[in-house]
């Protein structure tokens, strides 16, 4: 038998199209061509082959390489089948056998190994197999003497990729060939997972890492890499509004901080580089995204893990091989749901029925959507071209990415240009790898400042009113609360905001003797913020100050040293990969000022002439915070890997971090992690099953940290000025304390057990992998209320409390058909988590609960609609409970002791009303692919989860009908229920959801002249369709909740819901 | 050679392990207790948080707190508007709750106050006896006992911290403890104070600020500790009388104008507000009808949610005096004298209209009507229609600050004025005090009227007196304790009917006996 295996080509896409011309070609010719255009691999026994014994001779344009094959092998005793990407030969076993092809040869192994990129043979390469081990020799053969039976014989290479191949006969009869070309190490990313200093074979992962490749992406119109993965990863929450320039909340495997923002934030690692900006790397750019989720796998990376690591790999040039590419697409999004509210004639019929009538000034015939008059059609596009390619011992790869998407709400968009280019040079015998990159990523956003009111006001303010009056001015009236004209503000008032960001790496990879390499990264990153804000003279949130401007510009830097040693070693059955490491980080931000003036001689400059304005009276330049803040941050890393057989593969490491963020009692802590895994499928008593194809079990246990989300000097007391005070004839600025020192700050823990079983069935049809985890995270830091009696201020950041998430996830990867022309390929993705909040209390500070989230509505101020509360799982609502409306049509409620009442009273009557995690989470991706065509299908699904809509709540207000517009919901409203908009469990809604969330469609041309490899064209359509009973925009609301939150309050849609978008695309990807 | 080798490898080792393990950055950007104090201006820079704290509720929830518990205003909602969960109503019916936001907002603003004092003598003590920081720290003590009195005079028994950061949990002392704290406190550093009036010395205190502190404190002797000590109130106010420092304003309107200041005779403790650096003052958005925006050239929209209580009003009943003119009454006219006119329906204007001509149109003038009449009693709700909306006489006391941009004006607020100087001591001689300098009870209330252009009176009785109170010091803070005093706080008005005395005391904030175990609740919560 001969196995073959040559490396796919780098991204096949699912419709792979080829022109393939045969000329007097061989069976090993034919292997070869097929191997180059479709990256497929053949599997066959030699002595089969040998009954092929025709010339190859055909022309087939635009095919797929299960047409090809079935050419090539019609007529022929051979049939074939496609596994992953291995094509099995197999022959009719009634085929009469030539005379002399079968003949006896020695009980061994023989074969020889090459490299995958140089096609030269490779000395010196360990191929073992039983208990036997050989070196290949200078022409790369070798040969491997063995008893006849069933072996797993694994190559390894110091700088490949190994490979294990198992059930290979030997017997007396058969001669066993085995030809294997092997990968440089990260070259063949199917294989090779990145861990975090380091790549790793995924079969012998001892942890919880989801791949998503650049196939497996998301089609749409992103401005951040996390959409790419929305519902392809177990575990993984991701929310976005439609809002360009909005940032994805998102959240792995449940809320294990009480801070929102970027506390709740998985930490990103770019090329190996911890913290880089994501907004350096464009989709397109990606190659694929590892989301590294158990603690095992992430306390390498320590303080900065809890919430999970992604790691992204960015397309490289390979040797030999030169690329050009071109995608692009265009996009066209509007509004996908909307609230309905009373159009002028419901409004009016409204009104009639309940005896009112609107004021003169408010009926003037008009019938405006104000939704409409805010919102428009947005079209943005994408251009991506990138090159890539090198010479022996030289690579590069360059990329220039556009990307302009404009917002649904006028006036907001955002443009981006990136550019990378990157270099690596192999000198002094490929002992020494050298490698150089820069990356620069410009972005510039249009900002509606005070974007909530202009979302507010688009759905209450009264449609009988038109947008303009008759002499061109905007219709106002400016007597009412927090009612503006919604066009007005967006056109009166605008922020722009260009972020430049620069990266500079330097690589060094220096191979060592006996097994050890040493690897050498100096990063520098810097970004620049310019901020611009112009609100006219007429702009109505800002009356009386005839044109205020402001302008900002921060600086910001991050330089960082990585490096680290690996000792790899195989002897025999044992492998043993040590790593040891250290690094150095220094971060600078808010470096710059801010400036701001007023009274401006014409509206027509904005803010670009800040100096022209004439302030009046006391007014005072607004410097904006100072936010100058250096943190330091320091590790040192080691990381024990060891396989015996590779099929008991243990795992431990240990990270120690510091960071000048904590108080200085606290600033050293320790991660440690354990993980084992047992490669099942290995032990002999399961070779004869064919049920399995792979089986796996891993278990791992570590901890982690999070100190994302807080300035440096948290610990410390900081003087900030605290108001102006009045001494002897002026204004002068207080300057007091606004922050608590706690020298015993340190880090919240998380501690993360996580048991995942990885499995195959049905020949490879089938993977499926099961996790469960139990995380428990304590030392929360949290804003703890003190007495301001003992602290200068009423909060005091402290480690208090615990929180506990468990759960279990299921990936299931399956190919129910696979045929020469059509293939389904589908992705299920599930998760449940259950979190609860342990408890709130330290030994120092002692504390049941806390209430929290205050949509603070009108007439709602000091209501609560969450509470935090030990034993109940963060995002517990807990409000009024509501009792109907009574004989005069006045809402009631519930309070403590269950009787009615007109006016419950806050705290006292609150009850639980459910809360805001979702009790299950599915993605489900659906690739089918008939000829050149390719169609994927992406639903995703959330269950169980409620929102508090105090959207809807705060429109219901049927007391002032007249005043401002009614939801259609109000419809049957009584007039005179003067608390129908009291936050209570009426409006606690169930946010169950099943979208459609993408639909794409491509074709594949064949090659159209000379030189081009390839063209595709899609077209796309994101969020297509929803299926929710929940009545408010959309039921995905933020992960984080309100805005400017104070604690970690999901579920609650409070008026400011930048609409979610529905996106056709039509794009094209075209290679050289 | 090879030695030297040796320890410059040594030597370059311990460096680059220290370099490279040190987590220690140096703050760059911000300032550090390490600042030396020297001059007076600086020890006063230093005092400014104290200030600015004192200014941050003192006409928000503490005067929400002393004037809504009272007859003087009450803040009904609208439609909805400003029902904020029953906190105003709260105050109005005297069934607050230790839940009630300002119960906690206005103990957290004293006591945070109180904080501040306390740490800004404790940086004072580390810079070593000087003149400057002695007088500065007696203006910081001064200031921390009129915030222990006001806390004091809210909470009853309270906890009397004064040294900051010491993190055992201080227990409540009673409230003759406190009062008698206060009271040697103030003459502890009344030899340490400056007697300037000028704008020198605005806004901070003087030794006349704690003469009157003294004197009110004297005053209400017989509420906080059961022992009156009238004759002690004549003694101090003689002090300020006698120094000749201060005097009646001749136009009493414009004490309380936008550009008021330093230049304000009467004024001897005031907080200097500025609508755009030192804000915090808003008296107009609370009183103002939206309609009125345009009379006072205002360029941010009034709510309109308080009002007085017509009983209260009542007593401005000689339209002689200029005090009677500070309020909004009945039609209203701009200032060329064309009316006020809101252009509604007739359901717009009363929602509760049945007609079927309903949306006819209606010309409707702003007219404040003076009963605030409840449409749903349980929520406290006076309507939202036009009729609802201009419910209430209006208070404008305060002129409105054309130059405002936002609600913030800059009236300055006095929290011990002239006039309450001779109505203190009048009210010491009527309870039974020795008249000094041939002043009489009724010649000093009659000094005060003749000056504003009432009346004169003649007999003083103690409502008299009560009553003068009122015409005088509206909206300043003082309608609370002067109700108790006289015996008049479980009294009826508006729609409150409640006559439990507990309610003299507001409870302790539930969330402070949450943070502090050591504290009790008051009587009666």
């Amino acid at each position: 038998m001969i196995l073959a295996a040559i490396p796919g080509l780098y991204a096949q896409g699912p419709g792979k199209k080829a022109t393939i011309r045969f000329r007097h070609a061989s069976l090993r010719q034919a292997f070869t061509e097929v191997e180059k255009q479709f990256g497929l691999n053949f599997s066959y026994n030699e002595a089969n082959i040998a009954l092929y014994d025709k010339d190859i001779n055909f022309l087939l344009k635009d095919a797929t390489a299960g047409q090809v094959l079935d050419k090539i092998f019609a007529g022929s005793p051979l049939t074939w089948t496609l596994k992953g990407s291995l094509v099995v030969l197999t022959a009719d076993p009634n085929y009469q056998k030539k005379p002399g092809a079968a003949h006896a040869a020695s009980e061994t192994i023989t074969g020889s190994i090459t490299d995958s990129e140089t096609g030269e043979p490779l000395s010196g390469v360990t191929v073992s197999a039983g208990d036997r081990t050989v070196l290949t020799a200078m022409d790369g053969g070798y040969s491997l003497p063995l008893p006849a039976g069933s072996y797993s014989m694994t190559i390894s290479h110091v700088g490949y990729t190994g490979r294990t191949m198992h059930g290979i006969e030997v017997s007396a009869t058969t001669p066993t060939v085995i030809n294997l070309i092997l990968n440089k190490a990260g070259a063949d990313l199917n294989e090779v997972v990145v861990v975090g200093y380091g790549r790793q074979s995924r079969k012998l992962l001892t942890s919880a890492i989801s791949t998503v490749q650049n196939s497996e992406f998301n089609q749409g119109n992103f401005n951040s890499p996390a959409q790419l993965l929305q519902g392809k990863v177990a575990g993984l929450s991701i929310a976005r509004s439609g809002d360009p320039n909005g940032v994805p909340s998102i959240i792995l495997r449940g809320p294990s901080t009480l801070r929102p923002g970027a506390a709740q934030e998985p930490f990103y690692v770019i090329d190996e580089i911890p913290g880089a900006d994501i907004r350096l790397v464009s989709p397109d750019d990606i190659a694929n995204i590892e989301v590294l989720k158990d603690a095992s796998a992430t306390a390498i990376y320590g303080t900065r893990a809890s919430n999970g690591v992604i790691m992204i790999t960015t397309r490289k040039g390979r040797q030999a091989q030169t690329l050009v590419n071109y995608n692009s697409y265009v996009s066209m999004e509007n509004v996908a749901r909307r609230i309905h509210m009373m159009s002028a004639t419901q409004l009016k019929a409204y009104l009639a029925r309940n005896n009112l009538a609107l004021d003169p000034s408010d009926d003037q015939g008009a019938d405006t959507d104000w939704q409409d008059a805010i919102t428009q059609t947005a079209v943005s596009m994408n251009h991506h071209v990138s090159l890539s390619g090198g010479s022996n011992n030289f690579t590069y790869n360059a990329a220039v990415n556009y990307f302009n998407s404009k917002g649904i709400l006028k006036n907001t968009g955002l443009n981006r240009l990136i550019g990378r280019a990157g270099i690596e040079q192999r000198v002094l015998n490929n002992h020494l790898k050298l490698g150089m990159s820069v990356s620069t990523s410009t972005s510039n956003s249009d900002l509606l400042p005070d974007q909530s009111i202009v979302l507010y006001n688009m759905l209450r303010y009264l449609p009988t009113v038109p947008v303009k009056k008759g002499d061109g001015t905007y219709t106002e009236n400016l007597q009412r609360v927090q009612y503006y004209n919604p066009v007005s503000l967006q056109n009166n008032a605008w922020q722009k905001l260009k972020n430049k960001t620069i990266l500079l790496n330097g690589t060094a990879q220096v191979t060592l003797p006996l097994g050890f390499k040493y690897d050498l990264n100096l990063i520098s990153q810097s970004g620049q913020d310019n901020s611009g804000t112009y609100y006219t003279s007429q702009y109505t949130l800002k009356t009386g100050t005839n044109g205020q401007a402001y302008r900002s510009s921060y600086e910001s830097s991050k330089k960082m040293l990585e490096t680290f040693l690996t000792y790899a070693q195989r002897a025999g059955d044992h492998d043993i990969n040590v790593l040891g490491g250290y690094s150095w980080q220094e971060d600078v931000t808010g470096d710059g000022f801010q400036a701001s003036n007023q009274n401006f001689p014409t509206d027509a400059l904005g803010y670009t002439n800040i100096g022209l304005g004439s302030p009046i009276g006391n007014y005072r330049n607004d410097w904006g915070p100072n936010q100058y803040q250096k943190l330091r941050l320091i590790s040192f890393y080691t990381r024990a890997k060891y396989s015996f057989r590779d099929r008991y593969l243990l795992q431990v490491s240990l990270r120690r971090d510091a960071s000048s963020a904590f108080g200085a009692n606290n600033r050293w802590a320790t991660f440690p992690s354990a993980s084992f895994a047992w490669r099942v499928i290995d032990e002999s008593f399961l070779k004869s099953h064919s049920l399995f194809s792979d089986l796996k079990w891993r278990i791992g246990y570590g901890i982690t940290g999070n100190s994302l989300g807080f300035d440096p000097l948290i610990s410390k007391v900081q003087y900030t000025s605290v108001g102006a005070f009045y001494y002897n004839g002026t204004f002068v600025n207080a300057i007091g304390p606004s922050q608590n020192a706690n020298p015993d700050l340190k880090w919240e823990k998380t501690a993360m057990f996580n048991t995942g079983v990885d499995l195959a069935l049905l020949k490879g049809r089938v993977k499926a992998s099961i996790e469960y985890y139990d995380k428990k995270t304590s030392d929360l830091i949290w804003y703890y209320p003190v007495s301001t009696i003992q602290y200068f201020v009423s909060t005091y950041t402290a480690n208090v409390g615990s929180i506990s998430n468990k759960g279990f996830e299921l990936t299931i990867d399956a190919s129910p058909v696979r045929n020469a022309s059509f293939q389904w390929v589908s992705s299920l993705s599930l998760a449940h988590n259950k979190n609860k909040l342990v408890s709130l209390s330290n030994n120092i500070f002692k504390l049941d609960s806390i209430f929290e989230a205050s949509p603070g509505g009108q007439g709602q101020t000091g209501s609560y609609v969450q509470i935090i509360k030990s034993g109940k799982p963060v995002g517990q609502f807990f409000t009024f409970s509501y009792a109907g409306r009574n004989a005069a049509g006045v809402s009631q409620f519930y309070d403590a002791t269950d009787k009615i009442t007109l006016a419950p009273r806050n705290f006292m009557d609150y009850r639980y009303a459910g809360n805001a995690q979702p009790k299950l989470q599915v993605g489900w991706g659906n690739t089918l692919t008939y000829k050149s065509f390719d169609l994927n299908i992406f639903v995703r699904t959330s269950l169980g989860a409620k929102v508090m809509d105090a959207t809807l709540a705060d429109l219901n207000r049927p007391v002032e009908v007249t005043n401002y517009n009614l939801p259609v919901f109000s419809t049957n409203e009584s007039t005179k229920d003067i608390s129908a908009y009291i936050y209570s469990n009426r409006y606690v809604e169930d946010a169950s959801y099943l979208r459609l969330d993408n639909v794409t469609l491509g074709y594949s041309f064949p090659s159209l002249f000379k030189g081009m490899r390839g063209l595709r064209i899609y077209v796309s359509g994101n969020n297509l369709a929803i299926l929710t009973g929940y009545r408010g925009i959309d039921p995905e609301v933020s992960l984080s909740g309100l805005t400017p939150p104070s604690g970690l309050t999901p579920g609650v849609d409070n008026k400011d819901y930048y609409p979610r978008t529905r996106a056709f695309l039509v794009g094209l990807n075209l290679d050289f | 050679m090879n030695r030297f080798h040796k320890y410059f490898s040594i030597l370059a080792g311990t460096l680059f392990l220290s370099a490279c393990t040190k987590t220690d950055v140096p703050v760059e950007n911000e300032l550090t207790p390490a600042n030396i104090l020297t001059t007076d201006a600086q020890f006063i820079l230093a005092a400014g948080p104290a200030y600015t704290s004192l200014r941050g509720s003192y006409c928000n929830s503490y005067w929400q707190m002393q004037t809504l518990s009272t007859d003087e205003a009450i803040l009904p909602s609208r439609a909805g508007g400003w029902y904020d969960g029953g906190r105003y109503q709260q105050m109005h019916y005297h069934n607050w709750t230790p839940d009630n936001p300002l119960v906690a907002d206005t103990w957290t603003w004293g006591f945070s106050t109180i904080s501040t004092c306390n740490r800004i003598l404790d940086l004072f003590a580390t810079s070593g006896d000087s003149p400057a920081s002695t007088r500065a720290a007696a203006e910081i003590r001064t200031l921390r006992a009129l915030m222990f009195y006001f806390m004091m005079d809210t909470y009853g028994n309270i906890p009397v911290p004064t040294s900051f950061g010491d993190t055992t949990k201080p227990a409540r002392k009673s409230r003759t403890e406190v009062f008698n704290f206060i009271e040697s406190e103030i003459k502890a550093v009344l030899p340490f104070l400056g007697s300037a009036t000028d704008m020198t010395q605005y806004g901070r205190p003087n030794t006349f600020t704690a003469y009157t502190l003294l004197a009110k404190l004297y005053l209400n002797a017989d509420v906080y500790t059961g022992k009156p000590r009238y004759n002690e109130v004549v003694t101090y106010c003689d002090s300020i009388i006698q120094s000749g420092k201060y005097s009646l304003a001749t136009d009493f309107a414009k004490m309380f104008y936008p550009d008021n200041g330093p230049q304000m005779t009467e004024f001897i403790f005031a907080i200097p507000y500025d609508h755009a650096i030192a804000q915090g003052e808003q008296f107009n958005w609370y009183s103002l009808h939206p309609a009125l925006q345009q009379k006072y050239g205002l360029s941010y929209r009034l709510s309109n949610p308080v009002s007085t209580i017509p009983s209260y009003y009542a007593q401005f009943d000689d339209s002689s005096d200029v005090r009677s003119s500070l309020w909004l009454t009945g039609k209203q006219y701009d200032f060329s004298g064309s009316p006020i006119i809101i252009n509604t329906t007739r359901v717009g204007l009363d929602n509760t209209y049945s007609g079927s001509d309903g949306s006819t149109t209606v010309d409707y003038q702003l007219t404040f009507t003076p009963d605030v009449t409840l449409r749903d009693v349980a929520k406290f709700e006076a309507g939202g229609d036009e009729l609802g909306k201009a419910k209430g006489f209006r208070n404008l006391k305060y002129y409105p600050d054309a130059t405002a941009t936002d609600r913030n004006q800059s009236n300055d607020v006095p929290i011990f004025r002239y006039a309450d100087i001779l109505l203190m001591k009048a009210e010491a001689i009527l309870r039974g005090a020795g008249p000094t300098y041939n002043a009489t009870a009724l010649s000093l209330v009659n000094q005060l009227r003749t000056t504003r252009k009432a009346a004169p009176l003649s007999a003083l009785s103690l409502d008299g007196m009560l009553k003068e109170r009122a015409l005088e010091l509206n909206w300043e803070n003082t309608r609370r304790i002067d109700l108790i005093r006289f015996g008049k706080y479980e009294d009826s008005w508006g729609y409150k009917t409640d006559v439990d005395p507990n309610k003299r005391i507001f409870p302790v904030p539930s969330g402070e006996l949450i943070l502090n175990p050591t504290l009790t609740q008051n009587p009666g919560y």
